[in-house]
């Protein structure tokens, strides 16, 4: 038992996390959904991330949670991030299932509130496999083609630089603290009290993390004016370079045909079988 | 052939032509009560290395910013004179004009990356200002500086001296005429600047490109550099050529830069001074002088004093308390492909009261992880680790902070309260400790930080924030403290004031133990030296018979102090630490010859 609980902790330990999250990020694995182009993908998005919740027959909905649900399975998903949407998915369901029980409903509620779920479900799961296996460089190019500004998009690749490194030193602030401070001693019924002292932490150390970035940024900003940012801001020249590369190939369209074809097949059997 | 395209470019009519040149430049940063640049006259010839010297302050920083515009469009200022950049004249340019020809690599290089892989990174520039070839531009300066191999990596998984050439590369794309580079020295170990200063070198004498580089280091101007120009307080005190300029000690130590030890030496070993004021500056160069001036060369002197000196070290055997003990420890951390990277293996230490250990070894020999593991931060995955009486892989790092203190190595990760005078209590307010406040006085004035104690730790200069991270490791009054890379970055000033600061330590500790690449803090401080390599011990010994062990050295990647290099290359074993400590033995063996010669005259006569 002791066993089992230690190899528990030491899968929630922050390294652990900081591992899964370093993976979904640079990860660079090749998956389905990573051939296409990324201005395609975010179009198929955006129909799914919408379309549910135009539909209330729950034959539709699940049928299109079954090739969601293939998609993130192709995109090999780290663990951490569909235990993180499975605990949020439960406790939604859960805080609304406890309000209508509190204010005088009963279980019947549970059919309308899988509604819900399924819906929620099958924009997660378009999510997590879209963005999951999407490079953010590819992304910050598609919304640079699409008419995004450059500082928007450019700030989303620096992110993704900077995401490491931001990470690693949370992590070292957090030690600091830990390295000076007191936890508490006494063992209290699910040692809330050490959760409460490592929560407060967690929050604390981000104001140094705030501060250090900031009077890091000073270089950052001197660098980005000598290597030509704010000129290629001006000129149409480097827009067309940076995205020469962006080609939508038949695949893609190949891709989208068959999505439009599976959604009118799925209308079809809605209107059939009505649930 | 290179040797032949080099002459010919310097001798050419391109040579005559000054490819920097300033006159009468003045600067004042808005709001400044003091001219950041007064008077400034500089003339440079393409092809040339330049070092700029000068304290903290001078306006060296500056100097260059006005060379690839960034001063006065990006800074705005009152700025007068005339600016001559590669043909360009400054007043009528933007920065991102002469920003093409002038490329700048910052003293904080690792900010200037903006881009997650090499490749991207080297493309930026080139890509920005809309080069049609952008890729063979990024190819082409990969490969001068040798960086293929790493070109598809990110970069957080980059070494310090991987970054440094990466923004050397991003700036090398833009194919510009003059490089800048801001104090490769500070932020890098010796190894790799040196490594750094041998691609510089390249650039230079293969590319024709001109360097200029910021730099106080006077071991690494005189190895590399052709020219010194030596900046005080906004203003150049004198433009002059290396050997001539690193002669001039005494202006030099006024200034608070450190001569090369062998100058140094030499002076000290002379009995008048020169007329003309010129000494050797390299270690070459003083090899040759004491060539024609030693007899039996190469000394054969085994030094009985310093074999002395080193049985009053404490030795290891002796009975002394054992604070940390290693048994087979090992310690690794897993990687994005979820496979175990091995960083320590095998580990056997013990660490006693009264230690005073150097750890040395390059970068990612497991230095800092060893300190990580003594303070609680990591657990050992294999083996045990005993600290103070505790088991660390059952001890919370707050449990340990009772005995050990672990200061790191970048000062601003241990910021965590809005003054130092806070972070300096936290500890001991953390332990609700009865009435700490005098105790915490008596900290901050040992440090002199009683007047900076209501100031934010950020914004204290390097050497402030390196004794405000020593203040919060004394307050928790550890047994052992541990340091890693405490006189990193620092200028030879606020490198000494640390060396003696550490020295205090002694009496308030029991044991420290420093990560360092400073192989001066290792022969002034430590009385026990470990040499790690490739996560293992490769050695553990004494710092006097360290720099004996040519091998273990060039294997961990550690180069000895100038002096200890010279003494070796003269036959002096073992290797003198000090300047002072060389210069007697040479004199004592100059006497003896002198006499022997004296009586071999006199038995001949």
């Amino acid at each position: 038992m002791q066993a089992i609980k230690q190899s528990m902790l030491d899968k929630l330990s922050v390294e652990q996390i900081k591992i899964e999250l370093m993976r979904t990020a640079f990860g660079r694995q090749s998956v389905l959904l990573s051939r296409f182009d990324p201005r395609i993908l975010i179009v198929w998005y955006s129909f799914f991330a919408v379309a549910p919740w135009f539909f209330h027959n729950k034959t539709i909905l699940l049928g299109m949670l079954v090739p969601m649900a293939v998609l993130t399975l192709s995109s090999k998903v780290s663990p951490l991030v569909l235990i993180i949407m499975g605990i949020g998915l439960v406790s939604e369901i859960m805080y609304i299932l406890f309000g209508s029980l509190l204010f005088g409903g009963s279980l019947e509620a549970v059919w309308p509130l899988a509604t819900l779920t399924v819906k929620i479900l099958i924009i997660s799961l378009a999510s997590i496999a879209v963005f999951s296996s999407m490079d953010p460089e590819k992304l910050s190019d598609a919304l640079l083609s699409m008419g995004m500004p450059a500082q928007f998009s450019f700030g989303v690749s620096y992110g993704y630089r900077m995401l490491p490194i931001l990470i690693e030193e949370y992590h070292n602030l957090i030690h600091s603290f830990r390295l000076r401070g007191r936890s508490p001693r006494d063992k209290d019924f699910l040692r809330w009290r050490s959760l409460v002292y490592m929560g407060k932490i967690a929050v604390c150390a981000f104001y140094p993390l705030i501060l250090n970035t900031a009077k890091r940024t000073r270089t950052t900003v001197e660098a980005l004016e000598v290597r030509g940012f704010t000129y290629a801001l001006i000129s149409p020249d480097a827009k067309r370079l940076k995205l020469a590369y962006l080609r939508v190939k038949p695949l893609d369209f190949v891709f989208l045909g068959c999505s439009a074809l599976y959604m009118i097949a799925l209308l079809a059997l809605g209107r059939i079988f009505v649930l | 052939m290179n040797s032949h395209r080099n002459d010919s470019r310097k001798e050419g009519p391109l040579a005559a032509a000054p490819i920097i040149e300033l006159q009468e430049v003045n600067f004042q940063y808005p709001g400044a009560e003091v001219m950041a640049l007064s008077h400034i006259h500089l003339t440079i010839l393409r092809g040339e290395f330049i070092a700029i010297a000068g304290t903290n302050g001078s306006g060296k920083s500056t100097l260059c910013k006005c060379l690839n515009g960034l001063i006065p469009n990006y800074y705005v200022g009152d700025l007068s004179g005339y600016v001559q950049v590669a043909g360009l004249i400054a007043e009528n340019e933007s920065v991102s004009s002469l920003s093409r020809k002038v490329a700048y690599v910052f003293q904080d290089f690792e900010n200037q990356l903006v881009r997650p892989t090499v490749y991207d990174e080297a493309c930026f520039a080139p890509l920005n200002y809309g080069f049609a070839d952008y890729r063979e531009r990024a190819d082409r300066a990969l490969a001068m500086l040798g960086l293929e191999s790493l070109s598809d990596q990110w970069i957080w998984q980059l070494s310090g001296g991987q970054k440094h050439l990466t923004a050397l590369a991003g700036a090398l794309s833009l194919d510009p005429d003059i490089i800048i580079v801001d104090e490769p020295v500070a932020q890098l170990d010796p190894y790799h600047a040196r490594l750094i200063y041998d691609k510089l070198k390249l650039l230079n004498e293969q590319y024709g490109k001109t360097i200029i580089v910021i730099e106080h280091h006077t071991e690494f101007i005189a190895d590399y550099c052709s020219k010194v120009v030596l900046m005080d307080s906004g203003t150049i005190r004198w433009v002059k050529p290396v050997q001539e300029a690193l002669s001039s000690v005494e202006e030099l130590e006024a200034l608070h830069i450190l001569p090369p030890q062998v100058t140094l030496a030499i002076r000290e070993t002379e009995e008048q001074q020169r007329p003309d004021g010129i000494y050797p500056v390299t270690i070459p160069q003083a090899v040759d002088y004491y060539r024609t001036r030693l007899p039996l060369f190469p000394l054969q002197s085994i030094d009985e004093d310093a074999h002395a000196a080193k049985v009053s070290v404490p030795s290891i055997q002796s009975p002394a308390t054992t604070l940390v003990q290693f048994d087979n420890v090992s310690y690794g951390y897993k990687t994005i492909t979820r496979t175990l990277h091995p960083v320590l293996r095998g580990i056997e230490l013990a660490i006693h009261e009264g230690d005073r250990i150097a750890l040395v070894g390059n970068n990612g020999a497991g230095k800092s992880t060893l300190l990580k593991l003594i303070s609680g931060i990591r657990r050992p995955n294999d083996g045990l680790l005993t600290v103070c009486g505790h088991l660390t892989k059952h001890t919370s790092p707050e449990t340990l902070s009772d005995y050990v203190s672990y200061i790191y190595q970048n000062p601003e990760e241990m910021f965590i309260e809005d003054t130092v005078r806070k972070d300096v209590e936290y500890f001991l307010k953390a332990r609700s400790s009865e009435d700490y406040r005098p105790f915490v006085d008596e900290v901050l004035e040992r440090l002199r930080l009683t007047p900076l104690q209501d100031r934010d730790g950020r914004l204290l200069s390097g050497g402030q924030q390196r004794r405000a991270t020593l203040a919060i490791g004394l307050a928790m009054q550890p047994s052992v403290m541990l340091l890693d890379e405490p006189t990193a970055s620092l200028d030879a000033s606020s490198r000494r004031e640390m060396t003696a600061m550490l020295n205090q330590l002694q009496g308030r500790v029991k044991a420290t133990v420093i990560a360092t690449h400073d192989m001066q803090l290792v022969a002034e401080w430590a009385n026990r030296v470990i040499v790690m390599h490739n996560g293992q011990i490769a050695l553990d010994t004494d710092q006097q018979s360290l720099f004996g062990h040519t091998a273990v050295l060039e294997l961990a990647g550690l180069i000895a102090p100038q002096i200890a290099q010279l003494s070796l290359a003269l036959g002096l074993r073992p290797p003198s630490l000090s300047v002072k400590h060389f210069a007697d033995r040479i004199r004592k063996l100059m006497g003896q010859h002198r006499s022997q010669e004296e009586a071999d005259s006199i038995a001949s006569h």
